[in-house]
């Protein structure tokens, strides 16, 4: 079991010695079982880390923010960042690595091990304790969740109420890290890309309406892209709104700027969304899952990035959030890259 | 009888090659239909995905991409890029229910004003019997 206490010692040092700026990590939300990102800045702090399978968070998101404002800085404070990772927000910071949008030296990564599980899916868990509240959830030593309830203690196999994207995870252990703690153990994964199965058996007719019925829904909030730690780009090509606009912007530049999707959401244009957001996530996507988890409207919108990873791993031999020493996906080429589609 | 449906395809072209192997199916005078909106870009690797989705959103009923030749490049690589990439979008269309004939790619020469006109010809055969692209055409 991975212990919050060995990287509670560590941060409380690294606050001290000032090697850090501040930490990232997870603390008990309002309700008081559940895990809420915080920043923690003094040593005495430290001790309302936590760690439990409610740390579903991505807290690589937040060093884009860093980033964004360290470049607004007049003096720019040129200490890392510490931040608590799970396996996938690991992968995350590899990618962000790989892509040279932050550098080695900004942050000093204190991993924990998901340990064969991973993190609970609040709907799954909510259906499984019917009307109790739960007060508490923790990974037990035989696999199985244990969940305090004001109802009395409640023992699930973690498999009943794992987050989907846990279920087909890679490695649920951090790749990167400069402590770590917990085992680096996998959890055997039959089908990686399981949850696929039931679309791509569809025909090509059925696959339309499902999509279609489910990014009808979309209202547009761009809550997944908020969300994403690979959505980093300054200027987004989906809405004019956030075009970046330098002193020497002319009037006519700004109204002449190209306005490919419209703001209001309409169905088709729903779809040129998602599809631009799953290309341009294509290779890069760690399946942390957070865009399905911020979804209002419950889209599977993990399915969209999932199949590309799919792709670029039965086309291209490629995974996303290994190696930050290779180039990305789209920036390099193989000689033998399937040509069958071309005439 | 009713009016035949004539599909719209928007086709990027390479400037280096495919747009000037359709000039040479043009000055040769060969036959081919017209139901093609060219649009000359500089390379087939400059061609963004959104491109693609845009042009199935305001109306075409296909698309195409055409370039050079692997090992043509006037840019050297960059129609293995291409290459990559819409093999992905061609991959991600056809897994959100679009009929896969409606997005194509082909490799035409400067030289090939013949080949133009074949993969006009078929592309158009192909898409005559799906009729109008109505999934991802904008509405409003």
């Amino acid at each position: 079991m991975a212990k919050i206490e060995d990287l509670k010692e560590e941060a409380k040092k690294l606050l001290r010695e000032g090697k850090v700026k501040y930490i990232i990590g997870y603390g008990v939300g309002g309700n008081g079982w559940t895990a809420v990102p915080v920043f923690i800045k003094k040593p005495e702090d430290v001790d309302g880390l936590i760690w439990d399978p409610t740390c579903v968070h991505n807290l690589a998101r937040f060093l884009v923010d860093e980033k964004r404002r360290k470049a607004k800085e007049k003096q720019p404070d040129a200490r890392p960042v510490g931040i608590i990772v799970k396996g996938c927000d690991s992968r995350a910071i590899v990618v962000l690595l790989q892509e040279k949008f932050i550098d080695r030296k900004d942050v000093y990564i204190l991993g924990v091990s998901c340990e064969k599980a991973g993190v609970v899916d609040d709907k799954k868990l909510a259906k499984k304790l019917k009307e109790k509240k739960p007060k508490k959830i923790e990974l037990g030593d035989n696999g199985q969740f244990i969940i305090d309830t004001d109802g009395g203690k409640v023992e699930v196999p973690v498999e009943e109420l794992l987050a989907e994207r846990c279920l087909e995870c890679k490695a649920n252990f951090p790749v990167i890290y400069d402590v770590l703690s917990g085992d680096k153990t996998k959890r055997a994964v039959d089908k990686p890309f399981g949850s696929l199965e039931k679309i791509e058996a569809l025909s090509s007719e059925e696959r339309w309406n499902f999509w279609r019925a489910e990014l009808e829904k979309c209202i547009r909030c761009y809550a997944c892209r908020s969300v994403c730690p690979m959505c980093y780009c300054d200027e987004c090509v989906v809405d004019s709104i956030n075009m970046a606009v330098a002193a020497d912007t002319s009037a006519e530049e700004k109204a002449q700027k190209i306005k490919w999707i419209q703001r209001s959401s309409e169905s088709s244009e729903n779809f040129v969304y998602h599809l631009v957001r799953a290309i341009h996530l294509g290779g890069r996507c760690i399946d942390c899952g957070e865009c399905e988890r911020a979804c209002p409207l419950d889209i599977p919108l993990r399915f969209l990035n999932k199949k590309l990873e799919k792709e670029a791993k039965d086309l291209f031999g490629y995974e996303a959030g290994f190696d930050s020493s290779l180039p990305a996906l789209i920036s390099c080429f193989k000689d033998d890259d399937p040509e069958d589609f071309i005439r | 009888m009713a009016e035949e449906f004539e599909p719209k395809i928007v086709a990027f072209l390479c400037k280096w090659c495919s747009s000037a192997g359709s000039d040479l199916a043009g000055v040769s005078r060969m036959e081919y239909p017209a139901n093609v909106v060219p649009i000359q870009v500089m390379c087939s690797g400059s061609i963004s995905p959104l491109y693609v989705f845009s042009a199935f959103n305001k109306g075409a009923d296909g698309v195409l991409v055409s370039g050079c030749h692997p090992g043509d490049c006037h840019y050297i690589k960059g129609n293995f890029y291409a290459r990559r990439r819409l093999k992905m979008v061609k991959q991600l269309l056809e897994y959100i229910g679009l009929e896969p004939q409606r997005f194509q790619m082909s490799w035409v020469s400067a030289a090939e004003g013949t080949k133009y006109t074949q993969v006009i010809k078929d592309f158009v055969k192909e898409l005559k019997p799906l009729g109008p692209q109505t999934k991802l055409r904008r509405t409003t």
